[in-house]
């Protein structure tokens, strides 16, 4: 029991003071513990007086901590409301001065967008400008302005007022420069032009466009007719004074025109197959003609020569002459059925080839029709199959159709002018051979027999 | 001066609307009226005189009924009407072409028409008109042509055929 007591007592003063502990000697005896236990306790109160002390302490240096920050927040609570104030006296202050900006740059807020509108129209109407052609890269600046979100400075206002007087200024001209253009072969070379306002260029007698999307001078592929074209030469060589010359208020749309209808070439290739096979009849209808008129020709020179001589000669009239000088001596009925079949041996010479003329003639508008009709089918055979709703389609087929008919009527009506033409001159010299050869015998013989 | 310009730049102005078949027909209508007036100063002026002469010739031969006689004066009565006739038949063909290059024009302007409509569509109307005045124009212009020629050439064929009836019964077998 002792000994639990003891060692209760060891491990409770080990563990109140683990400083003692270490070195606390050993009881030897209850009293020696006792005396030990009562020294402990002393020196601990001790020791609890001062750790209370100490904490006491402490406290009071929290207490005046605590105090101090109470006041730093006391402190920082006013500074916070007296900024708040101040911010919001600021804000106010704002709204006052935002009004205030708000009415004076009123006036000047309509007018930033009427700039940019105005820069915005300035820009487009430029670019499309023929004056462009000559000063190019003037429009950069305006679609700038007419993009930019800030106010215009003075400076950019002052250069758009430039830029719009420089272009109607401009306008009203007629400059001469030299510039790249590009040729119809899609080569380029520089060329002197000659550019009128807004409206034309002009150069080396023929008409030039601007093209807008490429900023690039063109020749055009087809030029307008010649009438027109004539004056540009003229009006070129011109330095003072007044010229005439045409131009196209549309600023090329009109001579663009110009270059979507076909030409003549075109236009017969158009007629196909039947408009060759006219073609064909026209040139063999005109090669019967040129040897007609030159066979014509020949015999009736020779006809009218021998009409003024007795001796006859080797031609149709002197044939028959020389059937009469044969046949003198036989009786009148015999000779003039001699004569009669003389003469109606030459007579297909000279008609030879002419009733050919008239049935080509007759035949070419006969082919254009043909034309025409096939030209129609191949239209409703178009609209079959993609409907009547593209006029561009049927238009292709139609024009066929009518490209045909003018190549008949074209063949037509040279041919049938020629068969008049040669057909006058054959039956004139049948007329002379068939009425005239027995009167021209009669004159002969009488002359010998007076 | 200015009253000549401004009716050669009107002239030059109905021709444009016409095309150029228009300058065809003025032409083939110059050309006609050349002939028609060349014939009928012959027939009032030359022809005249040289039928007098051939009927005094006729009168003054002392054989007027052999074979020989009878066919010279059918010669010269031949002769005759071959010149009183000449150019008529070239007179007539062109009274006859003119309404066929009419039909060329409208033909030609109806191209134009289609040829508008395949570039542009049916939708611009002003652009068809242009064809279709290319198209009629000339037809009036060959149809004005023809009748005024037409009327002209059947006078003179008559007249000369008048002529050559009176010149033959000018000459009698004595």
């Amino acid at each position: 029991m002792k000994r639990l007591i003891l060692t209760l007592l060891a491990s409770t003063i080990a563990a109140s003071s683990v400083v003692f502990a270490a070195d606390a000697p050993k009881a030897q005896s209850l009293d020696q513990l006792l005396d030990m236990v009562r020294k402990a306790q002393t020196a601990e109160s001790e020791l609890n007086r001062q750790r209370e002390a100490q904490f006491k302490q402490a406290r009071d240096q929290q207490a005046a901590l605590l105090n101090q920050a109470k006041a730093e927040l006391a402190e920082l609570e006013r500074e916070s409301d007296r900024l708040k104030a101040a911010f919001d006296a600021n804000e106010k202050e704002l709204a006052v001065l935002e009004e205030q900006k708000t009415v004076r740059v009123g006036n000047l807020g309509e007018m930033f967008g009427v700039v940019r509108q105005a820069a915005g129209d300035m820009a487009a109407r430029i670019n499309r400008s023929y004056v462009s052609a000559e000063i190019p890269g003037r429009a950069k600046f305006l679609e700038d302005m007419a993009q930019s979100k800030a106010l215009p400075k003075i400076e950019a206002l002052r250069n758009l007022w430039v830029s719009m007087q420089q272009e109607m200024t401009e306008q009203g001209k007629i400059s001469r420069f030299t510039a790249p253009v590009v040729l119809g072969d899609g080569t380029q070379v520089e060329r002197e032009l000659v550019r009128v306002g807004a409206f034309n260029l002009v150069s080396d007698g023929e008409y030039y466009i601007y093209s807008p999307e490429t900023n690039q001078i063109q020749e055009l592929a087809r030029q307008p007719v010649a009438r027109v074209v004539s004056l540009v030469d003229d009006f070129e060589s011109n330095s003072s004074g007044f010229e005439p010359l045409y131009v196209d208020p549309t600023r090329g749309g009109l001579l663009q025109l110009v270059v979507q209808a076909p030409d003549l070439m075109e236009k017969y290739h158009q007629g196909g197959v039947v408009g060759y096979v006219i073609t064909g009849v026209f040139f063999v209808g005109i090669l019967i003609v040129l040897e007609r008129l030159i066979t014509l020709t020949i015999v009736g020179g020779q006809i009218r020569s021998q009409l003024k001589s007795a001796t006859p000669g080797n031609n149709p009239l002197g044939r028959v002459m020389s059937v009469y000088l044969a046949n003198k001596d036989a009786d009148t009925d015999n000779l003039e059925l001699k004569l009669d079949e003389a003469i109606m041996k030459e007579v297909p010479r000279l008609e030879r080839g002419i009733a050919m003329v008239k049935v080509f003639a007759a035949l070419a508008p006969l082919l254009g029709l043909l034309g025409t009709v096939t030209g129609m089918i191949e239209t409703f055979q178009v609209i079959t199959m993609f409907g009547a709703g593209d006029p561009k389609l049927m238009a292709s087929g139609i024009s066929t159709a009518l490209v045909t008919t003018v190549q008949g009527i074209v063949t037509a009506i040279p041919l049938v002018f020629l068969h008049s033409l040669i057909s006058g001159r054959s039956k004139s010299l049948i007329h002379i051979l068939e009425e005239q050869s027995t009167g021209i015998i009669a004159q002969h013989a009488e002359k010998k027999g007076a | 001066m200015t009253a000549l310009t401004n009716l050669w730049e009107f002239v030059n102005r109905f021709m444009e609307t016409g095309g150029p078949v228009m300058w065809i027909i003025a032409f083939v209508l110059f050309v006609l009226w050349a002939l028609i007036i060349e014939r009928w100063l012959y027939l009032q002026f030359e022809y005249p005189k040289e039928a007098r002469t051939l009927i005094a010739s006729w009168h003054a031969r002392q054989d007027t009924s052999s074979w020989q006689a009878r066919h010279i004066r059918q010669a010269w009565l031949s002769q005759a009407t071959e010149r009183l006739n000449t150019r008529i038949v070239l007179i007539k063909t062109l009274v006859a072409i003119c309404p066929l290059i009419g039909l060329l024009g409208t033909v030609w302007g109806m191209i134009n028409v289609f040829e508008a409509m395949s570039s542009q569509g049916s939708g611009n109307a002003r652009l068809m008109a242009n064809g279709i005045s290319m198209a009629t124009m000339p037809t009036m212009a060959g149809m004005v042509a023809a009748i005024s020629g037409l009327f002209v050439a059947a006078r003179l064929e008559a007249l000369a055929r008048n002529r050559a009836e009176q010149l033959a019964d000018s000459l009698p077998h004595h």
